[in-house]
C-alpha cells in the first residue's frame, strides 16, 4: 500500500516547489514621473567675474555649482542651486539674471523674460547686468517669434552695454590717475 | 445519536471501493490542498515583498544654510542641531554628534541626500561673533574655510500607510548584534534552525490548548511576523495551523537575514498619538532619541521586552512593568551568554532612561502638513504618498514656526485676560511666507498649534474687511494722470444705490465724515467713504476683476461693499495676495514644497520657483509707501511698541462688522505675514485689526528679526519735494516740504517759493480736538541722506 501511493507524494511534491518557484509575485514598484527635463546644448554663462556678482562666497560657491551643472546640461539643478543662492541673497539682480539664463536655456521663454525683468527691477543702476537682461530678453523673444520685440530689447542691451564700458573705462582712468 | 460503528462501518466500505477510485479521490485531495498552498504562498510573498517597500512619505523642513556672516547665535544653532537629533559629545568626530568650544561649536554632519544630490558627512567647526556666524571650517591637519554648509533639514512629518504605520527602515547589518541576541534569547531561541515553525513549541501549546488550560504561543520569528502581516487578533487553530504553513512557506522562500531583517522593520513598538511605531529602528529614536547602532545594553533590553507587549509594557505609560520586563530580559541576556554576570549586575540598576516628549501625532506642525498634503495630492496617487517613501523637501522654517505660534498663542491669553474676556474663546490664524519667492515658511492654524483638526489658515474664509482697500488703492495709483499720493479724495456722506443690493451708506470707523483728504491719508486711517468713492469713481467690476491676477479665485458678489472686503477669504489667500504688493508687482504662487526625491534618492519632481509680472513696477512702489504709512502715522502707528521705525514695514488692518474678525496684513523687507483673529462662533470678539492681528504680528515679527523693507524705486519714480495741502511743489533745498515718491509727471507742476510749511498749520489744529487728516510730516534736513532716511528721522 504504502509503495502504490509513493508516487502521489512525489508528485504532489514536486507540484507544490514547481507552483512555488513558478509564480514569481509581483512587489509594488513604485510610479516614478519623469523628469521633463531634456538636455540642451549650449550652456551659458556670462563671463562677468563672480566677484562683481556678490561678496559673499557662499553664493559664489552655489553660483560655482549652478555653472557646473549648467554646463552639463544639468538645468533644474542649476535653478535649484540658483534658488538657494536667492535665499541668501533675495534682492542680488546678477542670481535673477542666471536664472534667467537657466529658464532661457530650458525653453521657458516668458519665464526667462519675467525673471529678467526682476532682474532689472533690483537692478538700479547698474548698466552692465541691465544689458544682459535685456540680451535674455531679446533672445527669448526670439525664440517666442516676436522678432520687432526682438529687436528693440537687442538695441536696448546694445546701448546699456556701451554705457557699461563707458563707465567701466572711466573707472579705470580715475584708478590709473588715482595716486 | 451515531452508533460508535458507524465510523468503521464507513471505513471498511471506503477501502472496498476499487483502488483507482482511491488513488483518484487522494489526487484531488492533494490537488487540494496544493492549490490551497499555493494561495497561501502567493499571499504570504505578497505581503512580505509588498512591506519591504511600504513606507512613509517622510517631509521635511527647509535646511539651514550656514555661513560666514548668516545672523545667527550659537544658541539658535544648537537649536537646530536639536531639531535634526544631533548628540553632545566630548569628542564629535561620529556623525551628528558637537561639543561646544569656547566660541562656537564642533560638530560632525551626517550623510545626507538632498533634492540636488547627496551631501556627504563632513567634519566642521563654527565660530560665532556679535550674532553672526564669523568663521566656518572643515577640521582637518589644518583647518579650511568652508563657504556654505547645508545642515540636514528637520523632519516635520509623514505621510503614512495604512494605520498610520510609522518605520525607520534599517538594515540587518546596522542594528547592533546584542540586540539580535537577546531578540533570539528571548523569542525563538531556535531561530537559526528551525523550519519556520518550532514543532516542541507548537506540541507544547496545542496540549495546553486542547487540555483547556490556556490558549498559547509558543510562535517562532517567522510566525510572529506572519502574524503582525495580517494583524488579526483571532487565536483560532485554523488560523495557528494557517499561520504555520506560511511560516514554513516564508522560510522555503528567503533566508533567515531576510526574515529577520523584515521582522526588525515590522513589529509593532507602540503607539504616538495617531502614529503606530514599527520596527526596532523608529522605536529607538522614538523611545531613546538615536539612533539604533547607539543603544546601550539595558535599553535594547527594554526594546526587546516590549516585543511580548508593546502597549503593556510601554515605558511611557507602565514605566515599572516596562523596568521588570527589561530587568527579565536582561536575566536571559546573561543565561545565554549576551552580557557577562558583570555587566549584569550594573546595568540593571540603571534606569529606564527614556527620553521624555509630548507626543507628535503624524507631526508637530499639522496646519503645514495638511497644506503640503492638499499640493501633494495634486500630482500623486494617495497609495503612493503612503507607501513609496517619498522625501518631500518643504519650505517651512522650524525657527519662524516657533515665533509665530508662540506669538498667537501668548499674546491671545494675554488679550483674553487684559479685556476680561472668557479664557480660550479667542482663535486665530497666521501665515508666513518669503518676500521674494513666495515660500510659505510658518503657517499655524489655531492657538493649540499641535491640534490636528480644523485649520483656520487654509480653511477658514472669514471677511477680510480693509485687507481689500489696497487693490483700489492700486487701481487709482495705475492712472497717474489722475491720481497720487496727494489727490485729494471726497470723504463726504455716501448713499450708494445698485441693483440687486439694498442702499449702501458706508460709514467710517470713527462715525465721522472727513471732507477732503488726501489719498495716501484715506488709506493710512481706512476711511471707508473716500475709498467707496474713489472705488466707485474707478468702477466696481475693474476692481473686484483684478483679483485673479493677484491669484485670488474666490469672486466676491459684484457689489461696492465687496471693495471694502465684504467678502471671506482664508489667511494663506490674503497672504497670496499681498505677496504681489510686497514683490513690487510679481506675482509668485505661495509654495509648500521644494523637492521630492524618491526614497532611494532619485529626483523625482521640482516645484520651481514661477514669477508673473501682474501689475506695473511703479504704482506698486507708490502703494507700498502707502502701506508704510498706514503703519508709520495711520492704524497701524502702534506697531512701534513693537518694531523699529526703521524696519519701514508696510501694512494694513483689517476690522469687520460688529468687531467680529480682527486682520492684519503686512510685510517687511524679506516676509509677507498675515494674521486673523476671531471666534469659530463668529460673535464679536470687541478688537479691532490694531488691537488684536496687528500686536500678533507685532510680536512676531519682533523675535523673528526680519529685515526692514527698502523697495528699489523703479525708473519711472521721482521724489519731488511737495506741500501735500497746497498741491504745489518746492526747490530741493527747501526744507518746508515733504519729499514723496510720484510718477515722472504726475506731481505738481506749479511751484512755490520755499516758505512756511501748511504742515505748521496742521499741527494747530491737531490739538483743536477733531482727528487731523493731514499728519504733521517730516522737513526736509539734509541732502545728504537718502529721502527714506529723512521721512523716518
Amino acid at each position: 500500500m504504502k509503495n502504490r501511493f509513493a508516487w502521489l507524494f512525489v508528485l504532489a511534491w514536486l507540484l507544490l516547489l514547481a507552483g512555488c518557484a513558478g509564480i514569481a509575485t509581483q512587489p509594488t514598484t513604485p510610479t516614478i514621473l519623469s523628469e521633463t527635463e531634456q538636455p540642451e546644448k549650449g550652456a551659458i554663462i556670462a563671463p562677468v567675474p563672480k566677484a562683481i556678482m556678490s561678496d559673499n562666497r557662499a553664493v559664489i560657491a552655489l553660483l560655482d555649482r549652478a555653472q557646473t551643472d549648467n554646463e552639463s546640461g544639468q538645468r533644474e539643478a542649476a535653478g535649484a542651486s540658483l534658488e538657494r543662492a536667492l535665499r541668501i541673497e533675495p534682492r542680488n539682480p546678477w542670481l535673477w539674471l542666471e536664472l534667467a539664463r537657466v529658464r532661457l536655456d530650458q525653453g521657458l521663454y516668458a519665464q526667462a523674460i519675467t525673471l529678467a525683468r526682476k532682474s532689472n527691477s533690483f537692478a538700479g543702476h547698474q548698466s552692465r547686468v541691465q544689458s544682459e537682461n535685456w540680451q535674455v530678453i531679446g533672445n527669448a523673444r526670439v525664440a517666442q517669434g516676436d522678432t520687432a520685440g526682438a529687436e528693440q530689447a537687442f538695441k536696448l542691451a546694445a546701448e546699456l552695454a556701451q554705457q557699461a564700458k563707458t563707465k567701466a573705462e572711466s573707472d579705470r582712468d580715475s584708478g590709473f590717475n588715482s595716486p | 445519536m451515531k452508533s460508535p460503528f458507524s465510523i468503521s462501518n464507513r471505513l471498511s466500505f471506503n477501502f472496498r471501493l476499487s483502488g483507482k477510485t482511491v488513488r483518484l479521490a487522494a489526487l484531488l485531495l492533494l490537488l487540494g490542498l496544493s492549490v490551497y498552498i499555493l494561495y497561501l504562498d502567493v499571499t504570504i510573498r505578497e505581503a512580505f515583498d509588498g512591506r519591504k517597500f511600504a513606507l512613509p512619505a517622510r517631509v521635511y523642513g527647509r535646511a539651514l544654510e550656514v555661513y560666514p556672516g548668516l545672523k545667527l547665535t550659537r544658541e539658535q544653532f544648537v537649536g537646530e542641531f536639536k531639531s535634526i537629533g544631533y548628540h553632545e559629545s566630548p569628542q564629535p568626530d561620529e556623525a551628528a554628534t558637537y561639543k561646544l568650544t569656547l566660541d562656537g561649536v564642533e560638530f560632525t554632519t551626517r550623510d545626507f541626500v538632498f533634492g540636488d544630490g547627496p551631501q556627504p558627512m563632513q567634519h566642521l567647526s563654527i565660530a560665532f561673533a556679535d550674532g553672526k556666524v564669523s568663521s566656518l571650517q572643515v577640521r582637518g591637519r589644518d583647518d579650511v574655510d568652508l563657504p556654505l554648509l547645508r545642515l540636514e533639514p528637520p523632519l516635520i512629518g509623514g505621510i503614512y500607510p495604512g494605520h498610520n504605520e510609522d518605520r525607520e527602515l534599517v538594515r540587518i547589518d546596522q542594528v547592533p548584534k546584542p540586540l539580535i541576541d537577546a531578540l533570539i534569547a528571548t523569542e525563538d531561541r531556535k531561530f537559526y534552525t528551525h523550519w519556520g515553525i518550532d514543532p516542541r513549541g507548537i506540541a507544547r501549546a496545542l496540549y495546553k490548548t486542547v487540555t483547556g488550560q490556556r490558549i498559547e504561543g509558543g510562535s517562532t520569528l517567522t510566525q510572529q511576523l506572519v502574524k503582525n502581516f495580517f494583524l488579526t487578533s483571532e487565536r483560532t487553530l485554523t488560523r495557528k495551523g494557517t499561520e504555520a504553513l506560511m511560516a514554513l512557506l516564508l522560510e522555503m522562500h528567503y533566508s533567515k537575514d531576510e526574515i529577520l531583517e523584515t521582522y526588525l522593520n515590522e513589529i509593532f513598538l507602540g503607539q504616538d498619538a495617531s502614529r503606530a511605531i514599527h520596527g526596532f529602528g523608529l522605536a529607538s529614536y522614538f523611545y531613546f532619541d538615536r539612533p539604533l547602532e547607539r543603544l546601550e545594553p539595558q535599553q535594547i533590553a527594554t526594546l526587546v521586552g516590549m516585543v511580548k507587549g508593546p502597549t503593556a509594557y510601554d515605558p511611557r505609560k507602565h514605566p515599572e512593568l516596562a523596568l521588570n520586563r527589561r530587568n527579565v530580559v536582561l536575566q536571559i541576556m546573561v543565561s545565554q551568554n549576551v552580557i557577562t554576570q558583570g555587566q549584569f549586575v550594573s546595568i540593571r540598576q540603571k534606569p529606564l532612561g527614556v527620553v521624555e516628549r509630548a507626543p507628535a501625532g503624524t507631526s508637530p506642525y499639522p496646519a503645514f502638513l495638511q497644506f503640503v498634503h492638499r499640493q501633494l495630492e495634486r500630482d500623486y496617487r494617495e497609495e503612493d504618498l503612503r507607501s513609496e517613501g517619498l522625501r518631500i523637501f518643504t519650505t517651512l522654517d522650524p525657527l519662524v514656526q516657533y515665533q509665530a505660534e508662540k506669538a498667537l498663542a501668548s499674546r491671545l491669553a494675554g488679550i483674553e485676560k487684559t479685556r476680561k474676556l472668557a479664557a480660550n474663546t479667542l482663535e486665530g490664524a497666521v501665515v508666513v511666507s518669503s518676500t521674494q519667492n513666495g515660500e510659505i515658511k510658518a503657517m499655524v492654524g489655531g492657538r493649540d498649534a499641535r491640534y490636528a483638526g480644523y485649520n483656520r489658515a487654509i480653511d477658514a474664509r472669514r471677511p477680510i474687511g480693509s485687507l481689500a482697500k489696497p487693490i483700489v488703492y492700486l487701481t487709482a495709483l495705475e492712472d497717474p494722470q489722475r491720481y497720487t499720493l496727494i489727490t485729494p479724495l471726497d470723504d463726504s456722506p455716501l448713499v450708494w444705490s445698485q441693483p440687486g443690493t439694498t442702499d449702501w451708506k458706508p460709514q467710517n470707523y470713527d462715525h465721522q465724515f472727513h471732507e477732503t483728504v488726501q489719498l495716501r491719508t484715506a488709506l493710512a486711517h481706512s476711511y471707508n467713504v473716500s475709498t467707496a468713492r474713489l472705488g466707485i469713481a474707478l468702477g466696481v467690476e475693474r476692481i473686484l476683476g483684478k483679483l485673479p491676477m493677484f491669484g485670488i479665485d474666490q469672486q466676491p458678489p459684484p457689489f461696492a461693499s465687496s471693495m471694502l472686503g465684504a467678502f471671506g477669504l482664508s489667511p494663506v489667500e490674503v497672504a497670496q495676495l499681498y505677496q504681489t504688493f510686497a514683490d513690487g508687482g510679481f506675482r509668485t504662487p505661495l509654495r509648500g514644497i521644494r523637492a521630492i526625491v524618491t526614497a532611494q534618492g532619485k529626483p523625482l519632481q521640482r516645484y520651481p520657483l514661477n514669477v508673473e509680472p501682474v501689475a506695473p513696477p511703479a504704482p506698486v512702489y507708490l502703494l507700498t509707501a502707502a502701506l508704510q504709512g498706514v503703519v508709520r502715522e495711520g492704524t497701524a502707528q502702534s506697531m512701534n511698541n513693537w518694531l523699529p521705525a526703521e524696519m519701514n514695514a508696510a501694512g494694513k488692518t483689517g476690522t469687520t462688522d460688529d468687531l467680529r474678525d480682527s486682520w492684519f496684513a503686512g510685510y517687511t523687507g524679506d516676509s509677507v505675514a498675515v494674521v486673523w483673529v476671531g471666534r469659530d462662533d463668529n460673535k464679536p470678539i470687541g478688537l479691532t485689526g490694531a488691537s488684536g492681528a496687528m500686536t500678533i504680528w507685532g510680536e512676531m515679527m519682533k523675535n523673528i528679526q526680519p529685515e526692514p523693507l527698502e523697495p528699489v524705486m523703479p525708473e519711472e519714480i521721482e521724489m519731488v519735494n511737495v506741500d501735500p495741502a497746497k498741491g504745489v511743489r518746492y526747490d530741493e533745498e527747501c526744507k518746508s516740504g515733504v519729499l514723496l515718491p510720484f510718477i515722472k509727471g504726475s506731481a505738481p507742476a506749479e511751484t512755490s517759493p520755499c516758505g512756511a510749511s501748511s504742515a505748521d498749520e496742521l499741527k494747530t489744529n491737531d490739538n483743536g480736538g477733531a482727528k487731523a487728516d493731514i499728519r504733521p510730516e517730516i522737513k526736509q534736513d539734509s541732502g545728504q541722506k537718502s529721502w527714506l532716511q529723512r521721512l523716518f528721522e
